[in-house]
């Protein structure tokens, strides 16, 4: 390669040129097919946009050079050997580039999610700024509609599920003793579709008639009837629904085959169970949606009647598609900071996960019972009744499992020594305000009163409780905590505590008055309303500026201590699990020689006990023995009755 | 490579498991009552609901009542044991290297935090049921209105005193009171909900089907008609009223209906 | 990670340990064929609604559905996976000419699929903007063409690998999981098959 013009490098450049070239390519698609079944205006802007917007992105990513390892194999090339030169990043230009290093990976995630929560965020203040008084302050109603639809798809789509798929990608090799990803070409691939779907979703606003503005629920037909900005929802959820599922298949495998020697399941940290269920439910459940916005696509772009009943269409079949997956991925949402959490406790209160076995196992009962429970979001879609009690009943049993998790939560604090930092704090945080919006859930499972509720301010309370307060914290709680093994380096934990109790206050402020004016009777998805519930959106408005600019904090300690911080050791919170037993930031490939695992993941307290044991580089595996202690208990230790230092 | 010994300090056993000394639960429960009990009194007494205006009403808010009551004590343990924990066994200075005791679980506990939740949910899921068939028992002599919805604005069909089929409509809803009304409700676009908030009662208007609920006005006056379901750009302005009245009252009001009926044919 | 990462930069990462018997490309993509089932579900979903939810009549009135063609079809499809399990068996045993003339069959029947599906669209007489029975045709069926067609592509780099001389007996990992997949798509056609035409 001696010619190096732009369009050999792959890179943004060249993905740049590669997306016009796709919409080129499109619009001469499109019009060639016209012509050829004789459609009056052989130039269709709307066509054309609806087919750039599935073929440029493609463009794009075989301009970035996603796809260039398979085609050199697809074009019969002898396999060559990895040459890892996509691997690391060693200048913070690598970040932009494809990257297979599953630790420049999780970064790339971490920060473009954060980009588009902050992005979600801004759109949120907009739609409070609007509700700050009845009437019309600053935008019409198409617009306010696009603002919370555009807010509710970013923060879904592109901040909560991208964001733990990131903090796992760097965390979870790590912890099973995995030099690297299953696959990590796919896992580049995964990340590069990310800044596809958030772009398309933003890129909205400017499409004629508006961006989307629908929901993030997106119900036909109102959806099939609408501009033409729906469509970047559309097309923008199939980009990160493939994501997930490629990233979610490529976790799967890395925790069935790659775990170091002694990892047996029952020694995976909590954080590996929780995204080995995430997984789960991802790769079955993710391909619905896939298939509702497909339906939606053909509907509106060439004419099907999916969804008119007039021409024997189905219009809640849309709801129970969407919702088959909207259900579960709401446990998408929750179970890796289901997973963070446990982490943080057993470290910060000094003690072993109480319960480890149950723990796992009620993930597992999540996992099942999340799939049995879709049409509680449809109490009052008008589907046949008798589906509602059944439905009424699972719903109200996930609790169970849910409950189990937060009472071990709390027996792992009992008698602990409690270092409430940054990290804790907002794992605390998470136990108190995840909990009031389960509870609220539970209200929304007895059917008299989601009759009455549903559709109104209430959800969004509870949407909020269990997003904000429940993912959002445990995604604080871990960025915080990762932090210093990430970077190298440590935050300022008196800027964390500032963060945490401002956000703490405001988001209560905030959300909590909303269950108030949602049972008094306020739906929600208005752009105005009664005089009646003037004083409270005030309150609540006011309250959102302070935290979204509590946010703003969060983000300057993180930039500042990245660029300035003290220097963190590679094990600054003594904890045992292996990814803290490498270097901060960790080396290139993960470990000189996979670490062998002799006991537990929490054995905090236990004298001598060891999870993972390094051996020299290049020395044979027996070396050390395993510490006693640690080998007696671990395996069973969460179930094993009567041990010795139980509590009395 | 740190080694994985410097960094997990050998605490002396049984000392930690005495830190702070023995939990004293008498205070520790007490606490947790009163402010469960303040919790339900709050739960309560705040005006949530807008007016009561059906007997299905009532029955809604008591079901309100019922899980404020069960879920502010869970809400409260869960608070107590996090807000306790730290409080008693926060690191104090000086124990930066000290473990806390490695309890991995208890069965008993444990079966019991997985029992109690499970009958409390049991037996709301049992109350609710029946608060559900109660609130859409069919009574006796009920009338029927036909709802219909469309961008953005509801319009309401009562059966004609001539029969046959034939329909009277009025673009706000009239009702007698102490009469069960039965809504069919349909739409003629998008999905739309017919939410009458102060009968508690809402379902979707969905096109191609036909949905209903029933409602026992009881009391007269005024109240809005919400359109609960996102339906574009007029959804948060589809809004009507819902005029219960006198069944003396009403008669005279329909029958002028059913005479400018005529009169317009 | 970027200074001190850099000296380590040539040697590459430590080989990871296999902590299960089961082949990490195998798994990935049996992972990826249950979320092609739950695709397909889906679509199933839309039929079941449309069909027996609504109970609008199958097929439309005024419409008749090739039985016997897509049964031809189907015999030929079915041929295929046959003709690909050929060539993995003879790539296992180092038969070059099998592993050959297998693939080249399976790529060919394949086509031979395709072709007559296309071919049905233009005959069948009715389009999916006609009614949802037409929309949930077209859209099962083509969403199964659109699987041969993605199977037919790694196939085609199979075979262009099989003629390059690749593949041996002990790595014949390149025939083996499109192969599976392969199968994957001719089952899914006797679901789609029976359901949409039979019942
Ligand atoms: C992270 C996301 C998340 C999570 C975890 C949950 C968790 C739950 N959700 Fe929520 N939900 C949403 C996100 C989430 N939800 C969103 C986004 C919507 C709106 C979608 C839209 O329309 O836009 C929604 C809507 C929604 C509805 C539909 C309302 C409507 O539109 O009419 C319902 C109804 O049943 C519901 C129920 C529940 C229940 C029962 C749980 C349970 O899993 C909660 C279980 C947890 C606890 C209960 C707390 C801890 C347990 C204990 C301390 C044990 C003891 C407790 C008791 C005995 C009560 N949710
Ligand atoms: C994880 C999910 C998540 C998160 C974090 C949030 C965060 C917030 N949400 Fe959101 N919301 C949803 C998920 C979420 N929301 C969903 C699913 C819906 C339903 C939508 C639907 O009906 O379809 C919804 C709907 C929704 C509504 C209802 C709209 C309606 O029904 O009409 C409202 C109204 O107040 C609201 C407000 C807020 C506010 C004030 C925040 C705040 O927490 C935001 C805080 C602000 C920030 C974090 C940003 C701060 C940054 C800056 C100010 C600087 C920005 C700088 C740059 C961009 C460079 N949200
Ligand atoms: Cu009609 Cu909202
Ligand atoms: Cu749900």
């Amino acid at each position: 390669m001696t010619h190096s013009s732009v369009m050999r490098v792959p890179g943004l450049v060249r993905g740049a040129w590669a997306t016009l070239l796709g919409i080129a390519v499109s619009a001469a698609l499109t019009v060639a097919i016209r012509a050829a079944y004789g459609y009056d205006p052989l130039f269709d802007g709307e066509a054309i946009t609806i087919v750039s917007l599935v073929t440029a992105p493609l463009f794009f990513l075989v301009g970035i050079g996603a796809f260039s390892e398979w085609f050199y194999w697809a074009g019969g090339k002898p396999t060559r050997p990895e040459d890892h030169s996509s691997h690391g990043a060693h200048s913070w230009k690598d970040y932009f580039k494809v990257n297979t290093d599953h630790k420049v990976i999780g970064i790339q995630y971490v920060v473009t999610s954060f980009f588009f929560m902050l992005v979600g965020g801004l759109l949120a203040m907009m739609v409070r700024a609007e509700l700050a008084a009845p009437g019309s302050q600053f935008v019409d109603s198409n617009a306010y509609n696009g603002l919370f639809s555009v807010h509710a798809s970013l923060m879904i789509f592109l901040f909560i599920i991208p964001v733990f798929a990131g903090l796992a990608n760097y965390v979870l090799p790590l912890m099973i003793g995995a030099p690297d990803m299953a696959f990590p070409r796919l896992n580049a691939l995964s990340f590069w579709m990310l800044p596809v779907a958030g772009t398309m979703m933003t890129l909205s606003f400017f499409a004629p008639g508006g961006s989307f503005a629908t929901g993030w629920t997106a119900y036909a037909p109102l959806s099939t009837e609408v501009p033409l900005g729906q469509m970047f929802f559309t097309v923008g959820v199939q980009f990160a629904g493939a994501s997930s599922i490629a990233t979610a298949l490529n976790f799967l495998v890395t925790i069935i085959t790659m775990r170091a020697p002694g990892m047996s399941f029952w020694r995976m940290p909590l954080l590996v169970w929780a995204n080995f269920s995430t997984s789960l439910l991802v790769v079955i459940a993710t391909p619905f949606i896939a298939a509702s916005q497909f339906f939606v696509l053909l509907d509106y772009g060439l004419g099907f009647n999916f969804f008119v009943p007039e021409d024997s269409g189905d219009v809640l079949m849309y709801q129970h598609v969407f919702w088959f997956y909207s259900h579960p991925a709401v446990y998408i949402m929750m179970l890796p900071g289901f997973g963070i959490v446990s982490e943080i406790l057993a470290v910060k209160a000094r003690k072993p996960v109480f319960g480890y076995r149950m723990m796992a196992f009620s993930l597992l009962a999540i996992v099942l019972l999340g799939f049995t429970v879709w049409a509680h979001h449809m109490f009052v879609s008008g589907m046949q009744s008798w589906i509602r009690v059944p439905m009424m009943v699972t719903t109200a049993i996930i609790a169970v499992p849910t409950g189990i998790k937060i009472f071990s939560w709390l027996a792992t604090l009992w008698r602990g020594v409690l270092n409430v930092d940054t990290p804790m704090l907002w794992a605390l945080g998470f136990l108190t305000m995840f909990t009031l919006g389960g509870i609220s859930g539970v209200m929304l499972a007895m059917i008299p009163l989601t009759i009455h509720v549903s559709d109104t301010y209430f959800i969004v309370a509870h949407i909020h409780y269990v997003l904000f307060g429940g993912s959002l914290f445990t995604i604080f709680a871990g960025v915080y905590y990762w932090f210093p093994k990430m970077t190298g380096r440590m935050f300022d934990q008196t800027l964390g505590k500032v963060h945490f109790w401002l956000t703490f206050v405001a988001f209560n402020a905030t959300f909590a008055p909303m269950h108030l004016i949602g049972v008094q009777g306020m739906p929600r998805r208005v752009a105005d309303y009664p005089e009646q519930f003037a004083t409270w959106n005030l309150v609540i408005s006011l309250a959102s500026f302070v935290l979204g600019l509590s946010t703003l904090i969060f983000v300057y300690n993180m930039v500042a201590s990245w660029r300035g911080g003290p220097r963190a050791g590679s094990n600054p919170w003594r904890a045992l699990t292996l990814e803290w037993q490498v270097s901060s930031p960790p080396p290139i490939f993960n470990f000189d020689a996979v670490p062998t695992v002799v006991g537990g993941p929490y054995e905090y307290g236990v004298p001598g006990a060891v999870h993972g044991v390094f051996k020299p580089a290049g020395h044979p595996a027996e070396a050390e023995p395993a510490p006693q202690e640690g080998r007696a208990r671990q395996p069973a230790g969460a179930v094993a009755a009567g041990s010795t230092d139980r509590e009395q | 490579m740190a080694s994985v010994e410097e960094s997990t300090k050998a605490p002396e056993a049984g000392e930690s498991g005495h830190r702070g000394g023995p939990v004293r639960w008498l205070p520790l429960i007490a606490i947790g009552l009163v402010s469960s009990l303040l919790g339900i009194a709050l739960g309560v007494l705040i005006d949530w609901f807008p007016v009561q205006a059906s007997a299905q009403a009532d029955d809604i808010d008591t079901l309100w009542d019922v899980l404020v009551v069960a879920s502010v004590p869970m809400f409260v343990l869960v608070q107590t044991v996090v807000l306790y924990s730290v409080y008693k066994w926060r690191m104090r200075p000086g124990e930066e290297g000290l473990d806390g005791p490695p309890i991995h679980g208890n069965t008993r506990l444990e079966i019991i935090w997985t029992a109690l939740p499970a009958i409390l949910l049991v037996s709301l899921v049992s109350y609710a049921y029946v608060v559900l068939t109660d609130i859409e028992e069919a009574q006796a002599g009920s009338m029927k209105v036909r709802v219909v919805g469309e961008q953005f604005l509801w319009t309401y069909y009562y059966p004609s005193p001539e029969g046959g089929g034939k329909e009277v409509a009025a673009d706000q809803l009239y009702l007698p009171v102490g009469k069960q009304v039965e809504f069919e409700i349909q739409s003629k676009d998008v999905i739309h909900d017919f939410w009458v908030p102060a009968f508690r009662m809402k379902v979707d208007a969905v096109r191609g089907i036909t949905t209903r609920y029933r409602a026992d006005p009881d009391r007269v006056g005024d109240y809005p008609v919400v359109c609960a379901e996102l339906c574009g750009l007029g959804h948060a302005t589809m809004r009507s009223t819902v005029h219960v009245m006198d069944p003396a009252e009403f008669d005279r009001w329909f029958a002028t209906q059913v005479q400018e009926a005529k009169e317009s044919q | 990670m970027a200074s001190a990462a850099a000296v380590e930069h040539h040697h590459g990462p430590p080989p990871a340990n296999r902590s299960s018997r089961v082949e990490p490309q195998l798994l990935g993509m049996l992972l990826f064929i249950i979320s092609e089932i739950m695709v397909f579900g889906a679509f199933f979903t839309a039929y079941f609604f449309i069909r027996v939810v609504n109970g609008a009549e199958w097929p439309a009135q005024g419409t008749e559905l090739p039985k016997l063609i897509a049964g031809v079809n189907t015999a030929i499809l079915l041929s295929s996976s046959v003709t690909v399990h050929w060539a993995l068996e003879s790539a296992k045993k180092g038969n070059r000419f099998g592993l050959q003339a297998g693939i080249t069959t399976t790529l060919l029947l394949g086509a031979t699929f395709l072709f007559i599906q296309v071919n049905e669209y233009v005959h069948i007489g009715f389009a999916p903007q006609d009614h949802a029975q037409g929309s949930i045709f077209y859209g099962l069926t083509g969403l199964h063409g659109a699987h041969v067609f993605i199977g037919l592509t790694l196939l085609a780099f199979t075979t262009l690998r099989a003629f390059r001389g690749h593949f041996t007996p002990e790595e014949h990992r390149g025939v083996e999981v499109p192969g599976i997949y392969w199968h994957f798509v001719d089952v899914m056609w006797v679901i789609v098959y029976t359901t949409i035409y039979i019942i």
